[in-house]
């Protein structure tokens, strides 16, 4: 008689436990009396190497291989002859329909990488599983049960979801241009992803003592939780590890003696209670972290972790450069402000010398827009020699290297001269071959007209100063000659120099520029003037020239010293009318008039200051100027040509 | 050395300072046989002659008196410059006229007048 259990022998752990169980007060049985189609499918699936087994009679009551037991976790053994719908009461309602068109339409189902939502204790989380359902027909036609082969995919479906995740990031990421948009983009696909709710980056102080969380998504719901704590501020036993580079995943902030008083308020405060921190240690240093919390207790499994760590990877690789690019775009920025608010003219040019960029204050200076200047050459802008300089500077910074620094004269394209001095140095490839060069130039135009108009004055202040030194030569000689006694020549001397004194006293408060007949008139004879009574003098508004001023007033000088020793101011009651006119606005008439003083006589030979008056005018005024010795007075007429005035 | 009867023509825009020349000349035993104070009666009286060495003052009021040292040159007239602007303010293609500079002395004229002269 064969053995009718012989079917079990090779099934391993389960064949025997099955072997050892009393079916008899079962509805399957007693083993012996098991169908043949029973027998052999599960003959078929004890001795498979991947999980299988049958669902067996109305009930569907479950037989399963060694592998199936390991899916089971504490429900095996007792799942051993259950009905399946208890056994996998978790996943029964997405089952129960394959299963019945199985049974009742002798269908097969194949299902790959099926999402089966598992419920063990109350732990929800997702698995994947691709499996085959296949009808064990009877001899008289009717479906008996199910052989049931099943493989977990979960971490192949999971590890394709997130490799599919990282790929379409990166993708996103390369679009971002600048951190904030990265770490927006970043955290919002993480979070989604994951189904967290919240995520968050944050970056650690150089001295380790506080983080700052840049950046969070949150699903609306949740707290943004952006700001600047001391690090441990959430999870102080979480600091240490998080140093030297571990990741920290709590599943429930809520379980006894995880996390101190004051922190599990924390946690609750932000509606968090399952985290996972991911620290990304730069340059040896923690340096950054990524994180992502959960409203309810959450498993963060391994792929969760090692996608964190991806990600953060990436964020940090993208931000480095993102801030890298921000800091060079800022730099050029600087750089190119520098370049279009200098006043100093800044233009590069190639090696032939054509024009290649120039700031605005080159554009300026040159009179032309800037777009017009570039591709134009330097040789449009200098004298043939001033080109050949340029070529040779050039030749030697090629031959010696270094900056060339020198002064030319450059035409602006109106054709008005201008000196610049350039300072200009070679421009390299990579390579260090010469490119181009670069130049700095400023204007000193002005500068050289200053140097030159300075060179002019003190010539000018030379010259009159050596031609002051002849007139006074020429007072010294005419005041001491002719055998006078000396005391009076020392003191016509003196006054003539203090009259001299007095007129370049004037022009030099006018600057040189000539001073107005008025003012001449009262410093050199004002003093002369007792209390306004002895002259009186009125004439209309006239400016004369410095030369013209000087022999004026000495003139006028000598007049009144003439008088004073002489004529009406000689005595008590004389009197002088001094009157000036301008004819036809142009032709100075100018009288001196005294009265009221003793009998004038004409006299035999005419003293210095006389003849000095009759040359000095006609040769500095170009006037005519006769002297009358009238009985009642001396008339002066001086009659000045207009030139004399402009001198 | 006498320059006893030497005749002059002095141009000077300075009316002390021609005074002085006067004198001076007077004193060396010349005669100032005309004067001018501007480019144009310079040019004029150079043009006239009736002198044996001119006193040519550079600057005339502000105006280079070259064209008159110009004239004199072209005709052989001897002159002797006169300036207040020293040695460096002659014209290059003078650098061989004598010249003395302001204030200057009688000795200094009458050497000056001398080398004009060839004396």
């Amino acid at each position: 008689m064969p053995d009718l259990r012989a079917f079990l022998a090779g099934g391993g752990e389960m064949a025997r436990l099955i072997r050892e169980t009393d079916w008899a007060a079962t509805p399957l049985g007693r083993i012996r009396s098991w169908p043949q189609p029973l027998r052999a499918s599960l003959s078929i699936a004890l001795r498979s190497p991947s999980a299988a087994g049958v669902l067996w009679g109305p009930d569907l009551l479950f037989l399963y291989n060694d592998s199936w037991s390991a899916y089971l976790g504490d429900r095996h053994p007792w799942a051993l002859g259950q009905p399946v719908r208890e056994v996998m009461a978790d996943i029964w309602p997405a089952l129960e329909s394959q299963i019945r068109r199985v049974c009742d339409e002798a269908e097969t189902v194949n299902a790959v990488d099926m999402r089966l939502v598992r419920n063990l204790g109350g732990r929800v989380f997702d698995s994947y599983w691709t499996y085959s359902l296949l009808p064990i027909g009877l001899e008289d036609g009717t479906i008996g049960g199910v052989l049931a082969q099943a493989r977990e995919t979960t971490e192949a479906v999971e590890k394709a979801r997130q490799d599919h995740f990282l790929l379409e990031l990166t993708e996103r990421l390369r679009l971002c241009e600048t951190p904030a948009a990265l770490l927006d983009a970043a955290l919002s696909q993480l979070g989604r992803h994951l189904g967290a709710i919240r995520t968050g980056y944050g970056e650690i102080d150089p001295d380790g003592a506080r983080f700052r969380i840049l950046a969070c998504w949150t699903d609306g719901k949740a707290a943004d939780i952006s700001g600047d704590y001391p690090v441990g501020h959430f999870h102080r036993a979480a600091s240490d590890p998080m140093r030297s580079g571990r990741t920290i995943a709590i599943e429930d902030g809520e379980a006894p003696g995880l996390l101190s008083d004051e922190a599990r308020a924390k946690w609750r405060s932000i509606d968090t209670r399952a985290a996972i921190v991911v620290p990304q240690m730069v340059a040896g240093r923690y340096g950054a972290v990524l994180f992502a919390h959960d409203r309810a207790p959450r498993s963060w499994t391994a792929a969760d972790e090692a996608l964190l760590a991806a990600v953060n990877d990436r964020l940090w690789q993208y931000l480095s450069r993102a801030r890298a690019e921000a800091a060079l775009r800022r730099s050029e920025e600087r750089y190119r402000r520098i370049f279009e608010q200098s006043n100093d003219l800044i233009f590069t040019a190639d090696l032939d010398q054509m024009i290649t960029a120039c700031n605005p204050a080159t554009a300026e200076a040159l009179g032309l827009p800037r777009e017009a200047l570039i591709g134009r050459s330097i040789r449009d802008f200098v004298s043939e020699e001033g080109f050949e300089q340029t070529t040779r500077m050039l030749r030697r910074k090629v031959e010696h290297g270094g900056t060339t620094r020198h002064e030319i004269e450059v035409h602006r394209i109106d054709g008005q001269p201008l000196c610049w001095e350039i300072n200009s140095a070679l421009t390299m490839d990579e390579s260090g071959r010469p490119i181009g060069l670069h130049a700095i130039a400023r204007d000193v135009t002005d500068r050289r007209k200053a140097e030159e108009r300075q060179r002019l004055l003190v010539n000018e202040l030379n010259h009159r100063v050596k031609n002051t030194l002849a007139l006074v030569q020429g007072l010294a000689l005419q005041s001491f000659r002719d055998g006078r006694p000396a005391e009076e020549a020392r003191a016509a001397f003196q006054e003539r120099l203090a009259a001299l004194a007095a007129a370049h006293d004037l022009l030099t408060r006018e600057s040189w520029e000539g001073a107005t007949l008025t003012q001449l008139v009262e410093g050199a004879i004002g003093h002369h003037n007792e209390a306004g009574r002895r002259i009186d003098m009125a004439g209309a508004e006239v400016t004369l020239g410095p030369k013209a001023a000087v022999s004026l007033v000495m003139a006028l000088h000598e007049l009144a010293t003439n008088a004073a020793k002489y004529g009406a101011l000689s005595v008590p009651g004389g009197r002088v009318a001094l009157r000036w006119t301008l004819d036809g606005g142009d032709r100075l008439r100018l009288e001196w008039r005294e009265t009221d003083g003793p009998e004038v006589r004409p006299p035999e030979t005419r003293g210095f200051g006389l003849r000095m008056i009759e040359r000095a005018l006609s040769a500095d005024l170009g006037a005519a100027v006769h002297i009358d010795f009238e009985p009642s007075g001396l008339v002066c007429r001086i009659e000045a040509a207009p030139a004399g005035r402009a001198a | 050395m006498r320059l006893d009867g030497i005749r002059i023509l002095l141009v000077e825009d300075e009316a002390i300072i021609a005074m002085t020349a006067e004198d001076m000349a007077a004193e060396l035993g010349c005669l100032i046989v005309a004067s001018a104070a501007t480019l144009d009666e310079a040019l004029a009286a150079a043009a006239r002659g009736g002198f044996d060495v001119a006193l040519l003052d550079i600057n005339l009021n502000g105006v280079d008196s070259l064209p008159v040292a110009g004239r004199l040159k072209a005709e052989g007239r001897p002159f002797v410059f006169t300036t207040g602007y020293g040695a460096s303010g002659r014209d290059p293609a003078y650098q061989d006229a004598p010249l003395v500079t302001k204030p200057y002395r009688v000795a200094d004229l009458k050497a000056a007048i001398a080398e004009a002269l060839g004396r």
